[in-house]
């Protein structure tokens, strides 16, 4: 066959390119938001506008958002890391202090201080979630525990008796979500609204039994861990099992072109789409041709992204009126969301309008990830066809992985909705405070911003295409971005089904569902574990906050654990869930601010993503990454079987390992020689927030984020400098074209292959050995590269907490 | 296997001295850059001497001592590989050199180019030049005589010779050459004791068999193999990351120190240990050892291959095409009943038998006879007593008539094939009765020969003769379908005789009334159903199956177009071979795939052996990950890594214990012993190293 140059393929295939992005553009970032939010505000026109409390007939804030409380007639929320002003709705953060930073400490300290102060006679251990700051500074919630330490102060100050405000606590307590998610809660607002109509009598104190449970019993627990959290993580773990099997059949079936339910409406748009775009969608693509079509096309990608940022003040819905983004933070969003990585060293609030986040960013998250899924299938069809050519037609498969994604996407951003997060095309609201506060210049703010738009349908597609890139700032740790416990589970659930549901598309492809679930079962091996340790790193609490009188210790009444940068509506066991999941799946979204996890966790989520994100990983990239793995272990294993390795019958040979080692060294040599350059640099320096190994690990997570399209951050890190945008969004793209262009190489060389009829010389791919070797294969390698760095990072912070006495073990 | 005819290595004088020398000169850095991984040590080697240089002018970043040791160390491991490789030359060489004794440069008695062939007539001595065996050419005529070495390879195109070729194949008994057919094919070295030949050269000097294996052996030419070249990618892949991974930690350190405010960089000399003892050096400097050893193992065996590649395709086979006869069957048929028709008795019979096949010295004959005597008792006097009293007149098997038989006088005694025999006896006017249909019928049901014998044209009964399966074969076959290879049996039988065997012998499938097109159209398909096939062959109409097997091994007994497709000769001309082969091949990777996997599990130890030693001094906290309470980590583990490598020289050489197993089994054992043995060995070594260096005074 002779070889077409690589510039007629791309004449040929830069119409298709620029029009299917048009098309798609279209669809998923304009038809979509819209259909979204008519659906919403029919539905639910209360949850999509920013789910506004009115009391007393009178807008009293928002149900979702915290306000600051410092009056001592108040009960007082978790500390907020907002500036300027606690509480800025408008600009969401968390402090990013580590936890053995000593600035945490004081902070505490000067917390503790306060409270006592207010009510010297309480001599209790102050609740945890009472001293430390939340993921979002919104945390509209304490714990039950942090409300009745208040109880004796409030009392006084208000003069009622303690039974009675007890009394209103207890009628406040929201109990875990269908008795299942999250964590027992009052939402301090409306706790202090109710408060306020007792003692303008508007109210009278409602009678209550009291929430029954006895703080000082210890909760229910198994290993350590309480009932309920067990139940949440089994919950989720046996769903994620329950889902994959037909998710993965359905999704082979679209990818094939078997009819299915969906195969009508599909079909449809799908032909509409060939013909306007002049694809045949018959005919296939050499492994050159899919290479260039994905090269091309991430060209209107990349640039009407970034085009659009520095656009934006002249165009449509931007309420807020927000300007033109500046070229080196608009080309790092660019290049970050066309990656599927999603790294914001940006703040969304006040950077990007609604058009922007709607017709920009969004429309890339469904892009980027069907992206990575028609690579993957591509690499698929290599292993299941016999000496072929040609690995299936990209814009096929890209328009196919949109649809996959389109539908759920509806059914979560609904969801999502109904648990309050906003949909709609309307500006900002301003609400009232109950308890104005002085900001840092010491001006009184009387009012709270509630930042709205079309962030449901975002937030979706942000989830299920493990895209990561947040509406606001804080994330997945934002109120109205993730609401509710329940919403929580719905984003963490989205996060992984993908990704694992793949895995039994690959099995149903290559007609071997047994091959498919065993690579499910490698990665939950690796994640499972790890999970398990984060959970036990996270629940223990930190040791240098114990002196200060802080109890960290789970019971009935508040989750305890390292409770800084996390939000009280979680609780501990679903945040690390979240955690792990975002970083074994290359998401990146975050509901909890990664910076304050302690060492232990935050070393185990830098080592999910330095394992090569294929733990899950992102959409068909986390599977893709998996197979080279896969070929990496069987031709090892293969060699001590004493013949040439096959896999899933396809002989590895010379070209098949040169590929493989190149796509595993690529990100570890990004994240190395740009660790290296940032530490060496001031530029690099500048960035550093936390002291010491922790400040290091700022670096590396950055990094190893940007190299392994992960997004997530140690957001302590000044990433919005000129080094920063630029070295990251370097690492970004080479990170994932490099990586694809040889995966489609690898690809193009299996599909020759024949495959060898499996015989009883043959290892088996799908048993637990070859199981259990792949996965140690992949833990050496990814230890084997990061033990050093990791060791300088977490691992000093770790042996010096436990060297310091901080830490037992 | 067959151990009788393993040729044991010859004992070399100096052989250990010699590879100590070649480490050495191996240490040049332009033949060193063929193996990546020892290269970037050599490397790592050459810069710590220099600072070490650096620190006896007093300004180094150590101590002189230690850096010192180190770089010592390093060197030291940087020999062992080389000693390594030259040592598995060596022993290679020295296999190599008592098979080039016959190959050494001798007089030729080459043929003008003029002359013109007269068939059975030796040349007249104007045509004869006497020429140096390394001036001839490709299709020159050579004439040997006896007492004459045979100089070259080559195809005998006139004459009939015995020649002698104990030299190669150890046999002692003389094979005879002639032209044509067969027994064309002559190899040089051999001597011709008596007659003569005209001999086609049949490749330019050092391109005979023996000369590729010569260079394969010794490194010159020496090309990698495939999966080896696929190994070294991923060594290299991985020798890339120890050289990022410590290039960064010179950074990271650097930081650290600031961040902390304590402690000093990481030295160069800690990190280029750090390298050297992450790097796969355990496997990246065996790899080269392990190849040669493993076509060592091949010429211990007297089997010679032009190609590292077939060795290595060889354990990927999954079908083995095997010729019945001589592999599966002992060579030839044997007879094992008699079965008389038509009134006659077996004492008839038997004497009758014994009669037609006295003279009869084809196998089966004397079968026949053996038979005769060991069952029915004949005893020779029976039929010495009739010898004497008439002449007997031997009726020879012609392939017109394909019938033998005996007469004497006017008995006239015929045996032959069934069909042969019926219509001798109806034109004798006799009829084919229905008992002897029979009793052919069932034996050839029976997957037997049946010899009708007759007597004046009248059936006396038949002969059972039955191919004499191999013993142990069957258990052999058991053996290669538990490693996931198909047996396939090769038979110029029926169908119904073939299949007998084949469910004897215990085959997996079997192609009957073979031809060459057929073998060739069957090693096709299992090619094109992806499978990798092995076949032996001697017969010139052998030669396309074996040009397109993928591992093809001829008999040196074969014809010059049969050993010239095939990548293999095996000098025994011993059919069984094939599966020694297959063995060998798998053992080449097993080791290979069993040292990778000791290399990169080894790791895991000297993180922690050099990691708490190395950034003490900024993070003391680390010294708690100092596990195994190491004094000189960094040098215990340098020392470590490089006397691993002369530790696993042995195994290396010999190649890891093979056992017919499957893939699964194997695949478990090696992970248990090479795996988790290469994650534990190490901390013990590294503590022992680490004790003796404390009793010896060091740090």
């Amino acid at each position: 066959m002779a070889t077409e140059p690589v510039q007629s393929i791309i004449r040929k295939q830069a119409k298709p390119a620029v029009l299917i992005f048009f098309l798609l553009t279209l669809i998923v970032g304009i038809l979509y938001p819209f259909i979204v939010t008519g659906i919403a505000q029919v539905l639910f026109p209360v949850q999509s506008n920013g789910d506004l409390l009115i009391h007393n007939g009178k807008i009293a804030g928002s149900s979702q958002v915290g306000q600051p409380f410092s009056s001592p007639q108040y009960f007082w929320g978790r500390p907020s890391a907002t500036s300027p002003v606690p509480y800025n709705a408008g600009a969401s953060s968390g402090s990013n202090l580590g936890p053995d930073n000593p600035a945490l400490a004081d902070a505490v300290k000067t917390r503790v201080g306060a409270l006592h102060a207010a009510d010297p006679k309480n001599t209790q251990e102050i609740p945890v979630d009472l001293v430390t700051a939340s993921g979002s500074g919104l945390d509209p919630d304490i714990s039950v525990a942090a409300a009745y330490y208040q109880v004796p102060r409030v009392a006084r100050e208000r003069n009622l008796s303690e039974p009675e405000v007890s009394a209103l606590v207890n009628s406040q307590v929201q109990q875990r979500q269908f008795v299942i998610f999250g964590e027992p809660r009052v939402n301090v607002l409306s706790l202090n609204l109710a408060l306020d109509d007792i003692s303008a009598e508007k109210i009278s104190v409602p009678q209550s039994a009291g929430s029954g449970a006895d703080p000082t019993d210890p909760p229910a627990s198994l290993f350590g861990m309480r009932i309920a959290d067990w139940f949440q993580l089994l919950l989720f773990i046996l769903l994620v099992m329950f889902i994959v099997v037909p998710l993965g059949a359905w999704m082979a079936k679209i990818y094939t072109g078997k009819p299915n339910f969906f195969s009508p409406f599909l079909e449809r748009i799908e032909q509409k789409i060939f013909l306007i775009a002049g694809v045949d969608p018959g005919e296939e693509m050499d492994w050159k041709q899919f290479a260039v079509a994905v090269m091309v096309f991430s060209v209107p990608c990349i640039a009407v992204v970034f085009f659009l940022q520095l656009v934006q003040q002249v165009l449509p819905l931007n309420p807020a009126g927000l300007s033109a983004v500046p070229p080196d933070l608009a080309l790092n969003t660019a290049v970050s969301f066309a990656t599927n990585t999603n790294w914001q060293a940006y703040v969304p609030e006040v950077t990007m309008s609604y058009f922007t986040q709607m017709a920009g960013l969004a429309v890339q998250n469904f892009l980027s990830a069907a992206v990575g899924m028609s690579v993957l299938v591509a690499l698929i069809l290599a292993f299941t066809r016999k000496s072929g050519t040609t690995i299936g037609n990209f814009w096929v498969l890209l328009t196919r992985s949109v649809m996959i994604l389109l539908p759920i996407c509806l059914v979560i951003s609904l969801l999502l909705v109904s648990q309050g997060t906003p949909q709609t095309f309307s500006g900002a609201v301003t609400v009232p405070l109950l308890d104005p506060v002085n900001d840092s210049a010491g001006t009184l703010v009387t009012t709270q911003t509630i930042p709205l738009g079309p962030v449901a349908s975002q937030v979706a597609i942000k989830h299920l295409g493990t895209n990561g890139g947040g509406f606001y700032n804080a994330n997945s740790a934002h109120p109205l971005e993730n609401p509710t416990p329940f919403a929580n589970f719905v984003e963490t659930f989205a996060i992984i089904i993908i990704p694992a549901a793949l895995c039994m598309t690959f099995g149903a492809m290559i007609g071997s569902r047994r091959k498919g679930a065993a690579l499910l079962i490698a990665m939950s091996l690796i994640f499972l574990p790890l999970v398990g340790l984060a959970i036990w790193s996270e629940g223990a609490g930190n040791p240098a906050l114990s002196p200060l009188g802080v109890d960290q210790a789970p019971s009935d009444l508040q989750s305890g654990g390292n409770m800084e940068g996390k939000e009280v509506r979680f609780g501990i066991v679903p945040t690390v869930l979240f955690a792990v999941v975002t970083t074994v799946t290359s998401c990146g979204a975050v509901d909890a601010m990664h910076d304050s996890f302690m060492p232990l966790a935050g070393g185990i989520m830098l080592f999910d993503m330095q394992l090569g994100e294929v733990v899950f990983g992102g959409v068909g990239s986390g599977l893709y990454g998996m197979l080279i793995f896969a070929i990496i272990a069987m031709f090892i294993a293969g060699l001590m079987v004493g013949r040439t390795p096959e896999l899933y019958g396809k002989k590895i040979e010379q070209f098949e390992m040169k590929m493989a080692t190149i796509v595993i060294l690529i990100p570890i040599l990004l994240i190395l020689a740009f660790t290296s350059l940032a530490v060496l640099t001031p530029a690099g320096q500048a960035g550093v927030f936390n002291p010491g190994p922790h400040g290091f690990s700022e670096i590396l997570y950055a990094f190893t984020s940007a190299s392994q399209n992960n997004g997530s951050a140690f957001a302590g890190l000044s990433a919005n400098s000129l080094f920063y945008n630029l070295a990251t969004a370097f690492c970004m793209f080479v990170g994932r074209y490099a990586t694809i262009v040889l995966t489609l190489a690898l690809a193009g060389s299996l599909v020759t292959k024949k495959i060898v009829p499996a015989g009883e010389g043959t290892l088996r791919d799908y048993r637990l050995l070859f199981i259990v070797w792949l996965v140690f294969v992949i833990i050496v390698v990814g230890a084997l590269s990061f033990l050093p760095a990791l060791s300088l990072g977490p691992i000093a912070e770790y042996m010096g907490m436990i060297a310091g006495g901080m830490i037992h073990v | 296997m067959s151990d009788g005819e393993t040729r044991t290595a010859p004992a070399i004088p100096g052989l250990y001295r010699r590879a100590a020398v070649d480490a050495v000169l191996k240490l040049d850095p332009r033949t060193l850059i063929a193996n990546p991984v020892m290269f970037t040590v050599e490397a790592g080697s050459a810069l710590t001497t220099l600072l070490y240089l650096q620190a006896l002018t007093g300004a180094g970043e150590a101590p002189a001592g230690f850096i010192g040791a180190i770089s010592a160390w390093l060197w030291f491991t940087v020999l062992f590989a080389n000693f390594a490789e030259a040592l598995a030359e060596g022993r290679g060489k020295a296999q190599a050199d008592s098979l080039r004794k016959m190959r050494q440069d001798t007089s030729a008695k080459k043929l003008d180019p003029d002359y013109t062939l007269i068939r059975g007539r030796e040349p007249k001595e104007k045509y004869i030049a006497v020429v140096s065996s390394s001036a001839l050419r490709k299709n020159d005529l050579i004439y040997v005589k006896a007492g004459d070495t045979i100089p070259v390879d080559g195809e005998v195109i006139d004459g009939v010779a015995s020649v002698n070729e104990s030299a190669i194949t150890g046999e002692s008994a003389p094979v005879i050459r002639e032209s044509g057919g067969d027994r064309s094919a002559v190899t040089g070295g051999t001597g011709i004791l008596s007659d003569w030949l005209i001999i086609r050269v049949s490749a330019n000097p050092g391109e005979g068999f023996l000369d590729h294996m010569i260079s394969l052996i010794e490194g010159a030419k020496r090309q990698k193999t495939p999966n080896e070249i696929a190994l070294n990618i991923l060594l290299l892949g991985l020798t890339v990351i120890f050289i990022a991974v410590a290039a960064a930690l010179y950074a990271f350190s650097a930081y650290s120190v600031q961040a902390a405010g304590a402690g000093t960089t990481v030295t160069i000399t800690v990190l280029v240990a750090l390298f050297v003892c992450l790097a796969p050096t355990t496997i990246g400097g065996l790899l080269s050892a392990i190849g040669i050893a493993g076509m060592d193992r091949l010429i211990q065996r007297n089997v010679i291959t032009t190609s590292g590649r077939a060795i290595e395709a060889a354990g990927d086979v999954d079908v083995l095409l095997l010729d019945k006869t001589g592999t599966i069957t002992l060579g030839n048929r044997q007879a094992v009943e008699f079965i008389p028709v038509d009134g006659t008795t077996i004492q008839d019979l038997a004497e009758t038998a014994q009669l037609a096949s006295l003279a009869d010295e084809t196998p089966e004959g004397r079968s026949i006879v053996v038979l005769a005597k060991e069952k029915y008792e004949l005893r020779g006097r029976t039929v010495g007593a009739s010898e004497t009293s008439i002449e007997m007149q031997f009726i020879p098997f012609s392939s017109q008539t394909r019938m033998s038989g005996v007469d004497q006088g006017q008995l006239h005694i015929r045996k032959g094939a069934a069909d042969a025999l019926f219509r001798y006896i109806e034109t004798n006017g006799n009829s084919v009765s229905d008992e002897l249909r029979q009793a052919v019928d069932d034996i050839s049901r029976a997957g037997g020969t049946p010899l009708v014998v007759a007597q004046n044209g009248k059936a006396l009964g038949v002969f059972h003769l039955k191919d004499i399966v191999k013993g142990g074969i069957r258990e052999r076959f058991v053996q290669l379908r538990r490693m996931g290879i198909k047996t396939v049996m090769i038979t110029g039988d029926n169908r119904l005789t073939a299949a007998t065997i084949a469910a004897e012998a215990g085959v997996d499938d079997f192609l009957a009334e073979a031809t060459p097109e057929s073998k060739l159209r069957l090693i096709r398909e299992y090619q094109a159903g992806g499978r990798m096939v092995a076949m032996t062959g001697d017969g010139t109409n052998d030669a396309p199956a074996l040009a397109q097997a993928d591992v093809a091994v001829a008999m040196n007994t074969g014809t010059q177009p049969a050993r010239e497709a095939a990548n293999m000769i095996d000098l025994d001309s011993n059919p069984t071979k094939l599966i020694e082969i297959v063995e060998i091949g798998k053992q080449l990777l097993m080791t290979r795939g069993a040292l990778t996997t000791f290399s990169i599990a080894n790791d895991i130890a000297k993180y922690f052996a050099i990691i708490p030693i190395a950034f003490a001094s900024t993070y003391p906290a680390l010294a708690a990950l100092n596990v195994l309470g190491l004094h000189n980590g960094i040098l215990a583990a340098v020392i470590f890594n490089a006397l691993i490598i002369v530790a696993l020289i042995p195994l290396a050489l010999r190649g890891v214990q093979y056992r017919a197993m499957s893939a699964e089994e194997a695949l478990r054992n090696n992970i248990l012993l090479y795996g988790i043995g290469g994650l534990i060995t190490p901390f013990i070594g590294i503590k022992i190293i680490d004790i003796l260096l404390v009793l010896l005074g060091v740090g």
